[in-house]
């Protein structure tokens, strides 16, 4: 027995973000860099710290090393204690049954044995493709104080986009009484963000029955939840109105680090009450060359600007070299520009190579993608919605 | 692999020509290169050499070095079998809490040197930038059957008039004549005030010297050595580029010299990162319309305004409208709407005033002193 927390956080780690295309080719979505310095996993995990939530299941098993290796010991998030701090969880084997995990609702029922470790009062089911600051510890108290089974926080999205999201239709006092799974009529447009807090005797008992029911496909959303509502357990909505974004799409995940360009910016990273921590590459202040110019971006350490960049997130590392441009675009650690290529409405993974003179992506259309460790030949053009991947 | 050295740090060295720039601060934890202190450099050395134990000797004002390096977590130095023990003054029946120089910091701190396990440790002090690999330096040592070994450096710029140890080293790289503080350096070498011994040697050397009343390294305990030619002193010449940082001229071309791609590749680079303290800023913001030339801009910075050939640390903000030239702008520090800045040091939290102009010599720049509001 270790010691007991009131509270454990799991998140689910673990699906393939096949709608990120070749970006999760060799990495898991979690581990994707956003806004420069992070990785969308910095964001949950921040706000388990932020909130005082210090025991953190991270369930993982779509390539999991980049991700493994960026945890570590936890340390960045101050998850690295003595009594409890941040767990990377495969699927592991197990006496009666070996298995990979076969949905969201799967991954915590194989991981039921390191909850009770901790004795738990609640448990916080979070996922790693949003990004948003939210105190976790004010939905647990919202929890507590009307007694519910779960609560899920929800989000009020436009009518006209209701129909793409989970919805739940409340009552005057926030309790559920109906979750619609995209509806084709929505009567609610309180969006489910995909976290929940569970009380632990209620999720441990729908999970494990969840589990002997052969037609269930294991996942919270279609499953779970539902044979609560069924069971006239007490749901209760919490609702959010922070900035939150889903970056499960190339657009959206475009999309979220322009967002940090605006003015007002919609979600304040330099908010000293409520830090994103990352792990940091340990690198100099970035350089801006006589040649470079810089303007209306996000640049970070280490990154060698001799080009023009304007509209632009850049991570860690980046080189942008002479007569380069990069422009509206979204450009992950240690890609390298070459002289007078020109990068457009474009995201640019890890170490990708961008040869002299190419062209990716265009001023209008979809988004381009070059996937990690690419290199593009010089003078290639990858036309806008294109993607290369290795 | 086993530790074989272990290291120490003096950061007791003054500092009289630092002024401002050193009244509330070691000259070890001078701000340096957009994010970093002084000291991140000799640690980065000290731990790309695979030193893993490291003491830090404090003397006056160590209360910033003391927050930067926290409990060393950052350099990876809070282990079990690794680790930074920061060795403060303190008042015994024998010493007062104020060392004279490295020879009595060491006495104080012949504990640290005699629990220590690794047979031969280097010691530096922190007024040199510069990177250097030691396990390279220790097999120079062994090979030539040294019993210390001597860091200098060919580097002109580093020679002064009136001040600094200069080294007479013949071509066996022995060492037979020292010179202190010459008015005019006869010998090309100047020493880095980094040596490698034998942890034994060096207790032994120390109890000896103290018994005979010394208090300096250089000056009394080397001289003596030399002149009783018992000891084999040779000389390891520092491959690379050596800065010195002692006075306020020094200090910014120093800093800025790294606004050059060469210099810049000497010390940093991706497979030997240098560690420091971190603050999880955000990256530097950039507004539409800003200029940003030849400029080196940490994390946590809003640029809205001008900048050319200039250092910003983390979390400067320049407004619209305002122009930052040839300046080294400390964390926290604002240069308001409309105001200008040139050839100017601003210290941490730095408030520039609307519409002011501040502009100073390039030789002789300006210090504005923290939390100063111009």
């Amino acid at each position: 027995m270790v010691n007991k927390k009131s509270c454990v956080a799991m998140l689910l780690a673990g699906g393939q973000g096949s709608r990120l295309g070749v970006l999760t080719h060799q990495t898991a979505k979690p581990a994707i860099p956003f806004g420069g310095k992070y990785r969308i996993i910095d964001f949950p995990l921040s706000n388990c710290a932020n909130s005082g939530i210090d025991v953190v299941g991270v369930l993982t098993q779509w390539q999991p090393l980049e991700l493994n290796a960026y945890i570590g010991s936890g340390s960045p998030w101050d998850l690295d204690l003595s009594s409890g701090g941040v767990f990377v969880l495969p699927p592991y084997m197990k006496q009666e049954a070996s298995e990979w995990y076969s949905g969201t609702a799967n991954a915590i029922y194989q991981n039921l044995p390191f909850i009770e470790q901790y004795d738990p009062d609640y448990v916080l089911i979070l996922s790693g493709d949003h990004i948003y600051k939210m105190d976790y510890a004010e939905m647990l108290a919202s929890h507590i104080a009307t007694q519910s089974a779960c609560t899920i926080a929800v989000r009020p999205v436009p009518w006209e986009e209701a129909h793409r999201f989970g919805l739940m239709n409340t009552d005057e006092n926030d309790r559920i009484i109906e979750f619609e799974e995209k509806p084709k009529n929505p009567k609610s447009n309180k969006a489910s963000m995909g976290v929940y807090v569970f009380t632990w005797t209620k999720l441990r008992e729908y999970l494990t029955s969840d589990e002997r029911n052969p037609s269930s496909s294991k996942d919270f959303g279609k499953n779970v939840i539902p044979s609560m509502l069924a069971a006239g357990e007490k749901m209760s909505a919490y609702s959010f109105d922070g900035y939150w974004k889903d970056v499960g799409t190339i657009d959206s995940l475009w999309e979220a680090n322009m967002d940090l360009l605006k003015k007002p910016v919609p979600i304040n990273l330099h908010d000293r009450s409520w830090r994103i921590y990352a792990r940091n590459v340990g690198m100099p202040p970035h350089y801006v060359f006589p040649s470079g110019s810089v303007e209306n971006s996000l640049i970070t350490e280490g990154c060698e600007i001799a080009g023009q960049v304007s509209g632009s997130v850049l991570s860690a590392g980046v080189v942008v070299e002479e007569g380069a441009q990069v422009i509206d675009s979204v450009i992950m650690p240690f890609a390298v520009i070459r002289k007078g290529a020109v990068v457009r409405r474009a995201i640019v993974a890890e170490s990708a190579q961008i040869g002299e003179n190419a062209r990716v992506g265009e001023a209008e259309g979809q988004i381009a993608v070059v996937g990690n460790n690419v290199r593009l030949a010089d003078g290639a053009v990858l036309p806008a919605g294109e993607q290369a991947g290795n | 692999m086993k530790n074989k050295m272990v290291g120490l740090i003096y950061t007791g060295q003054r500092a009289d020509q630092l002024r401002d720039l050193t009244r509330t601060r070691a000259v070890a934890s001078l701000p340096m290169i957009g994010r970093y202190r002084l000291i991140d450099f000799p640690l980065a050395s000290m731990l790309h050499s695979g030193i893993k134990n490291i003491g830090i000797i404090t003397q006056k004002n160590y209360h910033s070095l003391m927050d930067h390096l926290g409990s060393g977590r950052e350099w990876d130095l809070h282990g079990k079998r690794s680790g930074m023990t920061i060795l403060p003054p303190y008042m015994t029946s024998d010493n007062i809490g104020v060392y004279e120089g490295l020879l009595d910091a060491l006495r104080s701190n012949l504990n640290f040197l005699r629990r220590s396990t690794e047979r031969y440790i280097v010691v530096s002090d922190s007024v040199f930038l510069y990177s250097v690999d030691f396990t390279r330096m220790l097999e120079d040592h062994i090979a030539r059957g040294a019993d210390l070994t001597l860091l200098y450096s060919k580097e002109r710029s580093i020679r002064r008039h009136g001040s600094g140890n200069y080294l007479d080293i013949d071509q066996d790289g022995v060492v037979h004549q020292l010179e202190f503080d010459p008015s005019l350096p006869h010998y090309e070498n100047t020493y880095l005030s980094c040596f490698l011994i034998r942890r034994e040697l060096l207790i032994a050397l120390v109890d000896r010297a103290v018994s005979g009343g010394f208090h300096l390294f250089f000056n009394e305990l080397l001289s003596q050595m030399l002149r009783e030619n018992r000891y084999r002193v040779v000389g390891f010449e520092c491959p690379n580029k050596v800065w010195m940082i002692d006075s306020i001229a020094s200090y910014y071309s120093a800093n800025m010299d790294f606004l050059c791609a060469k210099n810049r590749a000497l010390i940093f680079n991706r497979e030997r990162p240098v560690w420091t303290k971190l603050r999880d800023e955000m990256p530097a913001q950039y507004a539409p319309g800003s200029k940003v030339s030849n400029s080196l801009i940490a994390d946590g910075c809003l640029i809205e305004g001008e900048v050319y050939d200039s250092i910003l640390f983390r979390g400067v903000t320049v407004r619209a409208g305002a122009v930052v030239r040839n300046c080294i702008v400390m964390q926290d520090s604002v240069i308001q709407r409309g105001a200008q800045t040139e050839n100017v040091i601003l210290d941490k939290q730095v408030n520039i005033q609307e519409n002011a102009r501040l502009i100073s010599s390039p030789s002789y720049p300006l210090v504005v002193p923290k939390d100063m509001s111009i």
